[in-house]
């Protein structure tokens, strides 16, 4: 049976020759665990911290090691950072380095579309957290500011200069505004009545091109405007003044189908035709809440409430318990029921300013559901107007950082081969053994 | 015919209410049957959802801006009064169409001299309006101003009256002026018009579909 000193002198030796062949099988296979490095993001705003940043990724790029690369984002980087990392983890080297990311930082996103109006404009829907204080600016000057108070701020501007700006929170989105959408006509259908003449009154003082076609007597119609075939090419929405308009319900349909827009005024929801478009159907009208002395406003002269929300219907106004304007989409179209059937006597019996109130809220509800296709003359940015959405989705979603690899000196495994066999060596000597 | 005071509900069910204007200086009311006769001839010749009787006017009360078209006549001398110019002034820019007829069918009688003055103060002069206006096509054809058996009887000028006159506001007709007298024209029972080979109020039909849809 091997005496213990002889255990000892072979353990030293198997040790010897194990710690050196971990060492040779780490030469030729390799580490699986990588060294972690850590890059800071920061607000783009800051230039020196950028340029440590664009620094330290520069020298990553340059090293021929797979490393784990792990980004602390305090704020969401710039898109060139972001860009950069995924490439990074797509380099061409021995072995890609990892990327990922970690950290909370405020989920803000810019959006700009034109507003389908012959003034032109932009609509601005920025989502920020609730409570934050949004600047809007763009190339010319500031344009407005802003606390959120729910999930976002909509603006509307007549005019924007250049890009689009928003700062909250430390953080800037950019959004280009080159976007154009043409402008088509408007095509009001119905009985002869006041209704239909002063909706067609407030939307060409806006500017817009209308086509009519009011029902006069049996067989006679009267046309204006010009006649053209009903499709999203010519027109941007229809107004049905009432269920006369039920008449060309076939082409009503295709064109919302395809994308137009529909305006259903007062009962011309109840046509059978259009059931399958309204938002609801047409409820008892309301008795006039007005006085022979009173001044008229929107709805007080009676209105047909909103009745049986279809499924999918958004109401959008109300006026107590009644909904007198809902919407819902119809596949690529819109379609928005108003219960007003008299607004004309609000834009002529109505307070001073009622005739530019009556024509702004038409223009509105025109907008809301006009077809108007947005050309991208250029590319949108993305990870410049959603900067947080644009890391998520190139380099995936947060993660801790990757544990850091316990890295051991080859020279100190030498030299503990050396000292394992020192002392084999040394005990077989004291034995007198070689 | 009913005045202003009536119903309030009644006044907001219909969609067309034909409005004979009040004014101060002057006779108004000088045609009180031609009111009934539109309507009838409005029943009669379209499915406009037209009220029964008309209604009275005053051009002082800021409830003349719920009639869109209104009309108004007379013989004597017209001279508005600030409360019914500042009206005037807001209906025609609000949309309004104020027909107004020459009871007397001359061009140098006191009406026509006072009510052009009064209307180029109130509103903007007066201008011909061209026989090829959309107005004369807007129900039946005409080739311009239909005359009347009222403009040759020598109790005015004993001439024909080519044009209309108007003012227009935002491409459409604010102010249209008459010397053709349709006040005395119209101005018959409604069951008359069974006599008549030829209706002649058909152009009060394209003046209120014009109206209505201009």
């Amino acid at each position: 049976m091997p005496s213990p000193r002889s255990r000892f002198e072979s353990a030293c030796r198997i040790g010897a020759f194990a710690l050196l062949g971990w060492l040779l099988g780490g030469s030729f296979i390799g580490s699986t665990v990588r060294r972690v490095e850590h890059v800071q993001a920061c607000d783009k705003n800051l230039s020196p911290c950028d340029k440590n940043l664009s620094a330290r990724l520069a020298e990553l790029s340059r090293t021929s090691e797979a490393v784990a690369i792990h980004l602390d984002a305090t704020s969401a980087p710039a898109p060139w950072a972001t860009d950069w990392l995924a490439a990074l983890a797509h380099a061409d080297v021995a072995a890609a380095h990892s990327v990922s990311w970690s950290g909370a930082p405020a989920a803000v996103a810019m959006s700009v579309q034109p507003v389908p109006d012959p003034r032109r404009g932009a609509r601005i829907d920025i989502a920020a957290p609730t409570g934050a204080r949004v600047r809007l600016r763009d190339d010319a000057s500031d344009i407005d500011s802003a606390q959120v108070m729910d999930l976002g701020v909509t603006l509307t501007t007549p005019l924007v200069v250049g890009a689009l700006r928003a700062d909250v929170g430390g953080q800037s989105v950019i959004a280009n505004t080159h976007d154009t959408s043409s402008i088509r006509g408007v095509l009001v259908v119905g009985a002869a009545g006041w209704e239909g003449k002063f909706i067609v009154s407030a939307l060409e003082e806006r500017g817009w091109r209308v086509v009519t076609r009011f029902v006069v007597a049996p067989g006679a119609d009267v046309t204006g405007g010009g006649a053209a075939p009903l499709d999203t090419n010519r027109f941007a929405a229809v107004i049905a003044i009432d269920s006369t308009a039920q008449a060309m319900s076939g082409a009503i349909e295709r064109f919302v189908r395809s994308g137009g827009g529909l305006v259903l005024v007062g009962p011309a929801a109840n046509a059978r035709a259009f059931s399958e478009l309204a938002a609801g159907s047409a409820g008892v009208r309301t008795r006039p809440r007005v006085q022979a002395n009173d001044t008229i406003r929107l709805g007080t002269t009676g209105f047909y409430p909103v009745a049986r929300l279809r499924p999918g219907a958004l109401a959008l106004e109300r006026r107590g318990d009644a909904i007198v304007v809902a919407a819902r989409r119809v596949r690529a179209g819109r379609v928005m029921q108003i219960g007003y059937d008299d607004t004309w006597r609000w834009r002529m019996a109505g307070e001073a300013g009622s005739e530019e109130a009556h024509r702004e809220w038409w223009s509105r509800v025109l907008r809301s559901v006009a077809y108007a296709p947005v050309s991208m003359s250029n590319a949108l940015d993305v990870g410049e107007s959603a900067p947080l959405a644009y890391l998520t989705d190139r380099l995936g979603a947060p993660r801790p950082a990757p544990p850091a690899r316990r890295g051991t000196d080859p020279r100190i495994i030498i030299t503990l081969i050396m000292v394992l066999l020192l002392m084999e060596w040394g005990s077989l000597r004291l034995r007198g053994l070689r | 015919m009913k005045r202003l005071m009536a119903p309030i509900m009644s006044e907001f069910v219909s969609e067309f209410v034909f409005a004979t204007a009040q004014y101060e200086s002057g006779d108004w009311d000088s045609a009180p049957l031609l009111p009934a006769n539109i309507i009838d001839t409005i029943a009669r010749y379209t499915e406009i959802n037209v009220a029964p009787t008309g209604v009275i006017v005053p051009l002082s009360d800021e409830r003349m801006l719920r009639y869109p078209l209104l009309y108004l006549t007379g013989h004597l001398p017209v001279r508005f009064s600030d409360a019914e110019r500042r009206n005037v002034r807001r209906f025609v820019a609000r949309g309004g169409l104020l027909f107004v007829d020459d009871h007397n069918h001359d061009v140098d009688g006191t009406f026509h001299r006072t009510a052009t003055e009064e209307i180029a103060r109130t509103v903007a002069p007066l201008a011909d309006l061209p026989n090829d206006h959309p107005l004369y096509s807007a129900f039946f054809k005409f080739e311009g101003p239909p005359t009347t058996s009222h403009e040759l009887n020598g109790w005015g000028d004993n001439l024909v009256h080519k044009h209309l006159l108007a003012v227009e506001h935002a491409g459409r007709i604010g102010v249209l002026y008459s010397s053709k007298d349709y006040s005395s024209e119209w101005n018959y029972h409604p069951d008359s018009k069974r006599f008549m080979s030829v209706d002649n109020t058909r152009f009060a039909v394209n003046l209120v579909v014009y109206a209505l849809t201009a």
